[in-house]
Parts: C-alpha cells; structure tokens; sequence
C-alpha cells in the first residue's frame, strides 16, 4: 500500500510498504477515506519529539471502512464504516475502567521507554513516535487497529466523511478543553490558539454555556474563522499587540479570564524578550524542547482562582514555568491527552441533531501523494491553512 | 545488593496468584534469575502489587554498587518486560504488539525498533505474531 512516512526532520515521503495485517486476536483492519494532518504531526515533522525512526507511517486521525477483524472482535464487522480514536485503549486496565482512555496501562509496547521520559507510560497512539509504541498511523490506505472492539464508533448514517472524521482527536480534545473549565453558565473563556484545536475549544464552550470567549491568535484569517464559525465573541491578534496579559485584562474589567485553554503548546511561537531568547538558545542546543509562552501567558492571565486548561501538546521540558503566580494565584491546572473513547458518543451525537458541523474547519484537501505539500502548507500557514484533510 | 520491580493487576490476590502459576501465563524468567515475588492487594478497587526483588551479589564499597547497578539494569528491564507481559495477558488477553515492537514489550527492542510501518511477510513468524 502506499502511506506517508516521516524520512528526517522536516520531511516527509509517500512511499510503497507492506500491507497492514492481523496481528493478535483484538485488531482489525481499516481501509481508510479519509485522513487529516493534525498540528500535532507538526511536532513530529520538525524533530521536537524524540523516538522517530525513518519510514514511521504518520497520521492519527482517519476512519475507513473495516475489512478485516481478528477472531477476539465482537463488535465490529467487516463492512462497518468507522472514526478511529487516536488513542489506543485496551477498554480493561484499571485507567480504562474509570474512562482514562488516553493513559491505558496497557497499549503501549515501549512503556519502558516512556516511563524513563515522563515517568510512567502513557497509552500508545497511532503514527505518533516510539514512545508512544511505535505504531503505523493512518496517513496510508490502511491501518491496523488494535483493541477494535474498544475504540472505532460505528457511523451509522450517511454523513460525509468530514463532518464526523474529527472526532477521531480534534473536536473531542477541544471538547476535553472546554469541559475542563467547567463552564456553569456566564463566564469568560480565553482560548490561546486560533488552530483546528482551538476552533473546536471555542466551539465546545459556546456548547457548554460560555458567555464570552475571547479567541488569541496571530494570523487574522484564523481569527476570522474563530469569530464567524466557532462562535468566539472577542480577538486578540498578538501580532499587532503582543501584550496579550494586558489585553485579556483589559477585555475582562481587570479580572482576568475565569478559564484560560491553551491549544497551542510547545509549538508557541508569540514569546518576545529575554525570555524567547533563552528558549531559544536552549532549544537551538535542545537541552529545553517545549516553547512555553502560550503556557507562561494563560498563568499570567488567569483570574484567581482560575482554571488553566492544557490541551496544547507538550513532549519535554520547560523553562521559566511562572509558579509564583499559578501558586499564589490559586490556580488549578487540568490536562491530557484527549481521553477520545468517553466524548466519541455525546459528540457524535451532537453532529446528528445539527448542534455543530465540525467540517468548517476544513480548508485544503489533497490526494495522499500530495502529502508532502501539505505538511508544508500546514506548517507556514500559507494560502490560509487551518485544516488539510487527505484522501487515499 | 536489591533490586525492586513491580506492577499492579486488575485483579483479586488468589486469581493473579492463581493466573501466575498457570504455566501458559507464567513469567519463567523470573524463575532463571531467582527473583523472590510477592504479591498484595492494593487499595481499593486497584487489584493487587506484584512485587519482585532480584538479589545482585555486589562487592563493597561505591564502586561495587555502582557495578552492581549497571549489571542489575538489564535483569531488571527483562523483569519489568515479564510483569507487563503477564499484565497485558490477565487483563487483555493478549500481547501488546505495535509494528515498532512486534514482538510486544521487550527490553532488547528499545535501542533497535523497527519502522513503524506494517511487517513483511518473513517478520511475522520471527515475531511470534503469525
């Protein structure tokens, strides 16, 4: 088959590999539709995350239609059409159990590689290094799903492929975001990040009840997107004013933002000052990999009392965490890789009853031979970039 | 010299000490290196700690600790390697196996992983997975 594989930093090839097969009881195979590039790939792309091998299959959003199942999968038949979570669950560990999908006990192969980096092992995910278990993604004509049973949601209706692809990772992580500020109806939500995350964060919260959400972003077509699609009431353009701080201060009566989301994590790129060139330096030589601004900035911003919730990906280490303020201001951070198997049900349910039509996100879409050009794309935010979906 | 290695399972004490001395289940291993094993039940609804402790016969001094500590690092990831195997098969049903570390979590793959692209026809065999 052919897949996109990642063949050195900043390049990435469609290549002839073998076919994906069966290999324990619990998998089966996807043919797959569709398939999206995710900010996250970036990371990947540009080296930040260690543990890429050349030839690695990328991608960890897709859904396809199943063509093949071990003997051990009940649920899944061949010829069901399926959104694939990017988190792989094994549905019985402890974690699992109380819905923790994104830090299963047992998915990832190479646990004993990531509790050296993080301390303890976290659940695989598809297309997205060895630490995560050196799993092929889904940037390819098919992939293997472990766990089947456990993960895929069966779409039942004839919506597009675009309208239900994303909640393989980026509507329910926004969704995850938004949740985590506990909204109960008035408050004033601060979005860092006008992304395909972002978006959804900003679409979530306007579903939870949010009053106003404030959308931060340095590009104006995103900002654009977040205020006539996602449904943000206020913009900040750091690139015209980056005291951001300032700005979300100035918007809230002095308050602060009752919640503050980052949806941009270590791929920041609005830090001026001494402090950028310290990161800067620091991750020239990579002794820091994690670009924090956005982080630093929500602390900073956040009312007191405040909930700071982290859905932006970080991979590493992180100077000038402002601990000071999160202590002394009575913060509570929240964060995680999305948990996607718990929100997979209620979103996909809030699609059908016409709720939120996540397709607006969508702005390239190319043949997976055109990969390539399309990470490019994704990366320098050209031709007004927000979200490429791939077709095999 | 000690060293510790453990995990919990999601399972009462007499069914994982059952599980464990089931022979299609049981991490022989840890019989080759003489690893003394216990098992506890953990709080709650947590199951039960598997605890296992290898002796390393370790000359005096710094030095000799710090040898003991290198040489001890390998049987103590194939110990860590056993314990998740023996995890995954209890709670799953099966081994773990992503297309890096076919052959499901072993110590040896963590310097040398394969691609994370699907196995040619010749590797699933090697990897047990066929």
């Amino acid at each position: 088959m052919r897949a996109n594989v990642w063949s050195g930093r900043n390049t990435v090839q469609v290549e002839n590999v073998p076919d994906p097969k069966i290999l324990n009881d619990r998998d089966a195979i996807v043919k797959i539709t569709s398939t999206a590039i995710c900010g996250s790939d970036l990371h990947l792309y540009d080296g930040y995350v260690p543990t890429m091998e050349r030839g690695d299959i990328l991608g960890h959003e897709f859904m396809g239609e199943v063509v093949e199942v071990g003997k051990g999968v009940g649920k899944l038949h061949v010829g069901d059409r399926v959104v694939v979570p990017f988190p792989i669950a094994c549905g019985d560990c402890w974690a699992c159990r109380h819905e923790l999908y994104s830090v299963c006990e047992n998915s990832n192969p190479n646990a004993g590689m990531a509790e050296k980096m993080f301390g303890h092992s976290t659940a695989g995910i598809f297309g997205y290094s060895h630490l995560t278990g050196g799993y092929a993604g889904g940037q390819a004509e098919y992939a293997r799903v472990p766990f089947a049973d456990v993960g895929p949601i069966k779409i039942e209706d004839d919506l597009p492929d675009e309208q239900v692809l994303f909640l393989s990772d980026i509507f329910p992580t926004g969704y995850m975001g938004a949740e985590f500020c506990e909204i109960q109806g008035g408050e004033v939500i601060a979005v860092f990040g006008a992304g395909p995350v972002g978006q959804f964060a900003i679409a979530s919260a306007v579903m939870l009840g949010a009053e106003r959400i404030i959308a931060i972003d340095q590009y104006a077509y995103r900002l654009d997107m977040a205020r006539n699609k996602a449904g943000a009431t206020d913009v900040i353009n750091f690139a015209e004013d980056p005291d951001i701080v300032e700005q979300l201060k100035e918007l809230t009566g002095g308050r602060g933002p009752d919640a503050v989301i980052d949806a941009v994590g270590m791929e920041a790129a609005h830090g001026h000052g001494v402090v950028h060139a310290v990161d800067r330096v620091k991750q020239a030589a990579r002794s820091e990999s994690d670009r924090g601004h956005a982080l630093r900035d929500a602390i900073l911003a956040c009312r007191p009392g405040g909930i700071v919730s982290v859905i932006g990906v970080y991979g590493g280490l992180l100077d000038k965490f402002p601990s000071g303020a999160f202590m002394n201001k009575g913060l509570t951070m929240k964060s995680g890789q999305c948990h996607v198997q718990r929100y997979l049900a209620p979103l996909y349910e809030h699609i059908r009853n016409g709720d939120i039509d996540p397709s607006f996100v969508v702005t390239h879409r190319l043949p997976l031979g055109e990969a390539p050009n399309g990470y490019e794309t994704f990366k320098h935010k050209q031709d007004e970039c927000v979200k490429v979906v791939l077709k095999p | 010299m000690k060293l510790h290695a453990a995990i919990t399972v999601l399972r009462p004490r007499d069914e994982v000490q059952r599980l464990w001395q089931d022979p299609a289940l049981h991490p022989r291993y840890l019989d080759e290196i003489d690893a003394r094993v216990t098992f506890d039940p953990a709080p709650g609804d947590r199951g039960t700690e598997i605890h296992v402790t290898l002796e390393h016969d370790a000359p005096g001094g710094k030095v000799g600790k710090a040898v003991a500590k290198v040489r001890g690092a390998m049987p103590r990831a194939k110990a860590m390697d056993e314990l998740r195997r023996f995890k995954q098969r209890v709670e799953t049903g099966v081994i773990v196996r992503s297309d890096g570390s076919p052959e499901g979590e072993r110590a040896e793959r963590k310097l040398d992983q394969r691609p994370a692209q699907p196995l040619h026809e010749n590797e699933l065999a090697e990897a047990g997975a066929s």
